[in-house]
């Protein structure tokens, strides 16, 4: 085998000569705009005009209460969507994997078939579906369940519902797939062994299977947190841009209409979104800590 | 280890949990299916028994709606990004793993740091950057930002970790070229891999919004998940003929979804192993 310096130098140039393509792509269309954002959120733009105005838009940016109230709404729907989700995942995954074998394969496929549907294609079918005259209500009235029509979309506080019934449906299977990989992955031997000694299921579970499942939960949750701080298709075509009257709004969609709705200002917008990008930086400092490298 | 004891009532209780479950999972898909037969009120009062419109919610779908122009235009953005980006991410992944070098690691680091960037902080400044080069409006605005992503190029670097070096050691001996070892002895036996990618980035361009619906502008131009939402932003919508772009929009997905479970769960997974 040829190792002389002369060899090596050739493999280097074809190293760089194969991430070259995306070198280039990533430089022209990532580093280059991620660069140029520092240069567009100094200034006010109006039209193709703008002017210099320093840290004027964090500062327009601290007292912009609709901002925040957005930035807020991300928070709710995690702290109650992402624990529902996947305490409910967790349950599907466990029952499959212990309590009902048959049919196994079956049920994940049609757990996961959510997951097929595009965010703007089940954001669609929800809004059909939720419209006060609606299949829901229609059904909970025929039922005798609700005296009268919930206002899914029209009322601030079931908007929000809405907002979290339609994620939920959406990604619990996806998670539920996750979790059912984690726990096959567990050794059984450990349930043999916990079984000599006589530990009920009970036990099983909480000290067996919940503390080996930790890692997999984990990771889901932080998945699950960086996509509800990006929200945007569904508070933009379920409760339509974000209505009633700002109640769904979120942060990504009330930067996005910063820019290209309401004052096509992109140096605001630009701003605002650094408040995403620090939460995201967190979010993964998070991650890094809590799992590890993984490899 | 069967948990639950066969024919006890607790094994009933979680048969009704995973029934009920699987319905609320199924249940819009078949309503969505009746909802391209039924006309506008019915689809909406949630009428589940399928009606004889399907013809004239079709005909709507392809005439006012511009289905079929709609489904090519999404159609042709995905398979071209898949083309393209799978060969530029494969590469690059190949480049970073088998050809080790220090100034090639740190670059490698770089990616991994971009990635935490949302995609909302992104956009902004790559709009006016598109807007600079006069490409608002085209499909070329929609697939030249997608080509790189460092998602796959980490993806694809973890799978050709398990490659073995003793192989190209051997083809080289043999002769072989870099690339033609690449092209001729990684890919053909890499190949689900390579499908998994190939999964991920139709699915991520396929479905994706945001972007595009800040650079496309004309009618012409649509994708499908745009030319949805602008339907649901009519004064009066055809919620029949939308049944049949809905299901239009799924089903290829759908169909990829259950020929190759596989791949596509890898794909979603991305690097849980």
């Amino acid at each position: 085998m040829n190792k002389s310096g002369s060899f090596y130098r050739y493999l280097n140039r074809i190293g760089w000569l194969f991430v070259l393509p995306a070198m280039l792509l990533f430089c022209g269309l990532m580093l280059y705009p991620i660069l140029s954002s520092l240069f567009l959120v100094t200034r006010k733009w109006k039209g193709f005009n703008n002017t210099f105005v320093g840290l004027g838009n964090f500062v327009r940016m601290a007292h912009d209460g609709i901002f925040w109230q957005a930035l807020g709404h991300n928070f709710l729907f995690m702290l109650i969507q992402i624990p529902l989700m996947i305490f409910l995942a967790l349950i599907l995954a466990v029952i499959l994997n212990q309590g009902i074998k048959r049919y196994r394969g079956a049920f994940r496929v049609i757990y996961f078939l959510p997951c097929v549907t595009s965010l703007v294609a089940y954001s669609v079918l929800f809004r059909i579906l939720l419209q006060s005259n609606g299949l829901l209500n229609n059904i909970f009235l025929n039922f005798g369940l609700i005296a009268k029509p919930i206002g899914w979309l029209s009322d601030p506080f079931w908007a929000k519902v809405t907002i979290i019934i339609a994620l939920t449906w959406r990604w619990t299977g996806y998670n539920m797939v996750f979790f059912l990989v984690g726990l096959q992955n567990i050794d059984t031997d450990i349930f043999e062994a916990a079984e000599v000694d006589g530990a009920s299921q009970r036990r099983k579970f909480f000290a067996i299977t919940l503390p080996l499942l930790i890692p997999v939960i984990l990771f889901s949750a932080v998945t699950s947190t960086s996509g509800t701080m990006q929200l945007f298709d569904e508070p933009n075509i379920l409760t339509y841009e974000g209505g009633p009257g700002n109640a769904t709004m979120t942060a990504a969609l009330y930067i996005y209409r910063q820019a290209f709705v309401l004052n096509s200002d992109f140096g605001y917008a630009g701003a605002l979104s650094y408040v995403i990008v620090v939460i995201a930086g967190v979010l993964a400092f998070i991650q890094i800590r809590l799992l590890g490298r993984r490899d | 280890m069967a948990v639950v004891r066969y024919g006890s009532f607790g094994r009933f209780i979680l048969w009704i949990l995973l029934l009920a479950g699987a319905f609320l999972c199924v249940f819009p898909f078949f309503w969505t299916i009746v909802g391209m037969t039924l006309n506008p009120n019915d689809v909406v009062r949630g009428i589940v028994i399928p009606g004889r419109e399907f013809r004239s919610n079709f005909d709507k779908a392809v005439k006012n709606y511009n289905l079929l122009l709609f489904f090519f235009n999404s159609a042709k953005i995905a398979l071209l990004t898949v083309v393209f980006g799978v060969t530029v991410n494969a590469f690059a992944a190949f480049g970073f793993e088998k050809y080790r070098s220090k100034a090639r690691e740190t670059v490698f680091a770089v990616l991994l740091l971009a990635l935490i960037i949302p995609q909302i902080a992104l956009v902004i400044p790559l709009f006016r950057l598109v807007s600079f080069f006069k490409l608002l409006n085209t499909h070329v605005a929609i697939i030249l930002p997608s080509v790189m992503s460092v998602f796959i190029i980490f993806f694809m670097r973890q799978n050709f970790r398990m490659f073995p070096n003793e192989i190209m050691e051997a083809a080289r001996v043999d002769g072989a070229s870099e690339t033609g070892i690449f092209v001729g002895i990684v890919f053909p036996s890499m190949k689900a891999s390579f499908a998994s990618a190939a999964i991920y980035m139709f699915l991520a361009q396929w479905n994706s919004y945001l972007w595009p619906l800040m650079t496309i502008l004309g009618d012409t131009k649509k994708t499908l998940p745009i030319a949805l939402s602008s339907m649901m932003r009519a004064y009066t919508i055809e919620y029949g003929a939308l049944m049949i772009i809905v299901v239009l929009s799924i089903l290829p997905v759908l169909v990829m979804f259950l020929a190759m479970q596989r791949q596509f769960v890898a794909g979603l997974l991305g690097s849980i192993k």
